[in-house]
C-alpha cells in the first residue's frame, strides 16, 4: 500500500506504547470518517455508536499489531469491519455477505423506504435525504466498496485489504456497485423513486 | 445490410464509452483511453449524459454530510482512557508473574546437581526407593512451572470479565 512513511511510523510507535495523547488525537481525527464508514456498514445509529467506542478501545489493545507501512485508516476500516463481522457471527450469519447477498449475484435489494430506519434519522436535509434513500437500495456488498472507494477515498488495495478480498473482486463490486448507485441515484434525484 | 452493421459499430461505441467512464473513476484511465473518451464525448450527447449523472452520483455522495453524535468522540475518549489505565495496572503484575517463574527456573538449573545429591543423600539415611526419590526430584522441578501456570490461569477469567 506504501504508506510507509515517518508519519505513519511515529504512529506505529505511538500506538505500541499505547500514548494516551495520541489516541485523543486520532479519535478527533478521524471520528467523522469512521462513524459515517459504520453508520454505512449497520444502517444502525445505535449499533454505530457502540462499534465507534469498541473500535477504539481494539485500536488501544491491538496498536502493536498496526506496523505503520499502510494507512492507518485502512487499518481501522479493517478493526471496526472485523468488529461488525464478529457481531454478525454470533448472532449466527457467516459474514456481512451473507447478510444482504448470499449468492453475490443476486439483483439488488430495494430497501422499504416507508418505513425509515436510524440511518434515515441520522442524515439531514433533502439532498442528503435522497443520497441516503439511494445509498439504501444498494446492496450492503456494493455500498460499503463503493463508500470505501468514493467517499473515503482508499485506494483498491488498500479496500482490499479492509475487506479481506483480492483486488479483481474489490473491481468487480466497485463496477456493479457503480451502475447500481448510478440508476438509484437518477431515479432518486429526478424523483423517479422518491 | 449496411445500416445494422453501422448501428452495431455506433453500440459498440457507446459500450465501450460507458466501460470507460466507469474506468475512469474506479481505476483510472490511460493516456491514449482518455483522448479517446474525451472525443467520444464531444460528439455523443447520451454517453455526456451518462458521464455527467455518474459524476453527479459521486458528487451527491461525497458531499453528503451525517450528524455526527454530541459527546460520541470524548464517551470514546474516556473509555479508552480507563481502558488504558487498567492494561497499565495489569502488566507489571504479568510481567512479576514471568519474572518470578524465569529466576525459580534458572536457580533451578543451577543448583539442581546439588539438590540431587541432597536426595540422594536423604534418601539412603531414610531408606526411601528411588522411583519415589526421582518423582520427588521431578515435583522439585514442576513446582515454579506449576505455580506461574496457576496464576496465569487465573487471570484468564479476569480478563473476559474487563472486556480483553
Amino acid at each position: 500500500m506504501g504508506a510507509d512513511t515517518s508519519d505513519t511510523r511515529a504512529l506505529a510507535e505511538g500506538l505500541k506504547r499505547r500514548d494516551p495523547e495520541l489516541l485523543d488525537q486520532l479519535i478527533e481525527q478521524y471520528q467523522y470518517r469512521l462513524f459515517r464508514y459504520l453508520l454505512y456498514l449497520t444502517s444502525h445509529r445505535e449499533r454505530a455508536e457502540d462499534f465507534f467506542q469498541e473500535t477504539w478501545i481494539r485500536v488501544l489493545e491491538r496498536g502493536h499489531q498496526y506496523d505503520g507501512k499502510s494507512k492507518f485508516e485502512a487499518w481501522l476500516f479493517t478493526i471496526a469491519r472485523n468488529l461488525v463481522i464478529d457481531w454478525q457471527r454470533q448472532r449466527k450469519v457467516q459474514s456481512l455477505d451473507t447478510l444482504t447477498d448470499p449468492a453475490q449475484e443476486a439483483p439488488l435489494q430495494i430497501a422499504d423506504t416507508r418505513n425509515p430506519s436510524p440511518l434515515h434519522a441520522a442524515i439531514g436535509d433533502q439532498q442528503d435525504h435522497a443520497v441516503r434513500v439511494a445509498l439504501e437500495k444498494i446492496a450492503l456488498i456494493y455500498r460499503e466498496v463503493v463508500v470505501l472507494r468514493f467517499h473515503e477515498e482508499l485506494q483498491l488495495d488498500e479496500i482490499a485489504a479492509v475487506m479481506h478480498l483480492p483486488v479483481s473482486t474489490v473491481k468487480t463490486r466497485l463496477y456493479r456497485g457503480l451502475e447500481a448507485m448510478r440508476v438509484v441515484m437518477t431515479e432518486t434525484l429526478t424523483g423517479g423513486a422518491a | 445490410m449496411n445500416k445494422p452493421a453501422g448501428n452495431s459499430r455506433s453500440a459498440d461505441l457507446h459500450v465501450r464509452a460507458k466501460q470507460l467512464i466507469d474506468q475512469h473513476h474506479v481505476e483510472g484511465l490511460a493516456a491514449p483511453e482518455r483522448e479517446w473518451l474525451d472525443a467520444h464525448l464531444q460528439n455523443c450527447a447520451e454517453c455526456c449524459a451518462l458521464a455527467e449523472s455518474t459524476e453527479s452520483a459521486l458528487r451527491a455522495l461525497r458531499t453528503v454530510s451525517i450528524p455526527f453524535p454530541s459527546g460520541l468522540a470524548s464517551r470514546a475518549q474516556f473509555r479508552v482512557r480507563l481502558r488504558a489505565q487498567q492494561l497499565l495496572e495489569r502488566e507489571p503484575r504479568s510481567f512479576a508473574v514471568w519474572a518470578i517463574a524465569g529466576i525459580s527456573w534458572a536457580l533451578g538449573i543451577a543448583t539442581a546437581p546439588y539438590i540431587w545429591q541432597l536426595f540422594v543423600w536423604a534418601g539412603e539415611r531414610l531408606h526411601v526407593p528411588k522411583l519415589a526419590l526421582q518423582l520427588g526430584f521431578g515435583l522439585w522441578w514442576l513446582i515454579p512451572a506449576l505455580i506461574a501456570g496457576g496464576i496465569l490461569l487465573a487471570e484468564i477469567p479476569r480478563r473476559r470479565f474487563s472486556g480483553n
